[in-house]
């Protein structure tokens, strides 16, 4: 019987090139696809793959949000999180989240068939960089905390993470609504619990923070070229 | 018509997805591929493809940097930008570097064919997301 999986990627080029590669190993199919995290959970349900693999940065419905979502459905799905980035932070946001499998994106050609092949084989897969890092945290488990960690702010609720999410996006309360199936006054509330549970006071802040904790994704542009070194002599 | 096309791009996965469609078309061969904008300069010198499709983002050189090099190298290149970054002032600056032809990425499965096409015969095809229609001039 034929492995299948659900491949999650907002862009189409991505998700061609995943397919490619994930189909040219034997016994494997991509037997759907999904442009944002809640198409994926959609199609996740109705589908019943052995295997999702969702990217981080997707709109609607971040990647890290969508694997919460879908082992709450159902904890025998096996995820795998494709990133750009991995740092410290969002490591442990994905293994949080309940991935079982950790690729960089940028790696993804060399390391996706063998995270697929690991998790097939009830194994986990992760990039050396996640091993350290958990290994760290496992030896420092039991110490007392002694460093200068910075205070956290609340936890947000799924429900909360998805309107910030949205509403950074640049969404309104009422696009919000229609996209969540909820009345514009609901949405609303969840907006004022938010900005007060965080003490923001403007949108700008709640852009910055989905930033910073990785509901949404930027790219920044390149540096600009460097001038040529020294003066040339006329 | 035969058009013999450079792939630019750090993801490897990427390249594969654009590749895929590339060559879903009849007679457009992707005759190379490359990481950075450094390898496109060498690959481009040594292959002479009528097209390199670039990235703005990548190590070592970045595209808009590879694009004014390239121009300089091979003047009858065509060059057309994949780019992630969905932005006017972007767009202008690729085009201000010589390429004919600038592509958001998540946009790429709908406009690349046509962009190609458009650019191999040297005209403009300029496209960004939400705001304009994919445009020919």
């Amino acid at each position: 019987m034929k492995l299948r999986i659900l491949l999650a990627d907002d862009h189409e080029i991505v998700r061609r090139g995943l397919r490619a590669l994930l189909e040219k190993h034997e016994g494997w199919e991509v037997c759907g696809e999904a442009s944002d995290g809640r198409e994926a959970i959609e199609k996740a349900l109705q589908l019943h793959p052995d295997v999702v693999i969702v990217d981080i940065g997707m709109p609607n419905l971040n990647g890290l949000d969508t694997t919460r979502q879908l082992l709450q459905h159902d904890p025998h799905f096996k995820v795998i999180v494709l990133t750009i980035t991995d740092s410290d932070q969002v490591i442990r946001e994905a293994l949080d989240a309940g991935a079982r499998g950790f690729v960089l994106k940028s790696d993804a050609a060399r390391d996706l068939v063998s995270a697929v092949e690991a998790l097939q084989n009830k194994r986990m897969f992760f990039t050396p960089r996640v091993n350290d890092l958990v290994l760290a945290g496992f030896l420092e488990k039991g110490q007392t905390v002694s460093r200068n960690e910075a205070p956290k702010l609340p936890t947000l609720t799924a429900r909360e993470r998805e309107i910030t999410q949205l509403l950074a996006e640049g969404n309104s309360s009422k696009e919000v609504a229609s996209l969540l199936n909820l009345s514009t006054k609901t949405v609303e509330t969840h907006r004022s619990n938010i900005m007060r549970k965080l003490s923001f006071h403007s949108i700008r802040d709640l852009v910055v923070y989905a930033i910073k904790n990785n509901l949404i994704q930027i790219e920044l542009p390149p540096p600009p070229p460097k001038s040529p070194a020294g003066p040339t002599a006329a | 018509m035969t058009i013999r096309i450079l792939l630019v791009d750090d993801h490897p996965v990427v390249r594969q997805g654009l590749k895929t469609l590339l060559e879903g078309r009849s007679g457009w061969e992707v005759v190379g591929e490359a990481s950075d904008g450094a390898e496109a300069i060498e690959k481009a010198k040594d292959l002479q493809p009528d097209v390199t499709v670039l990235d703005v983002t990548m190590p070592r050189m970045n595209g808009l940097e590879a694009c004014r090099l390239l121009r300089r190298q091979a003047p009858q290149l065509e060059i057309l930008f994949v780019t992630q970054h969905d932005s006017p002032q972007m767009m202008r600056e690729a085009l201000e570097a010589g390429a004919r032809g600038y592509v958001v990425k998540s946009n790429a499965a709908r406009d690349l064919l046509a962009a190609v096409e458009a650019v191999s015969q040297h005209r403009v095809f300029t496209a960004l997301n939400g705001r304009d229609a994919a445009g020919v001039r």
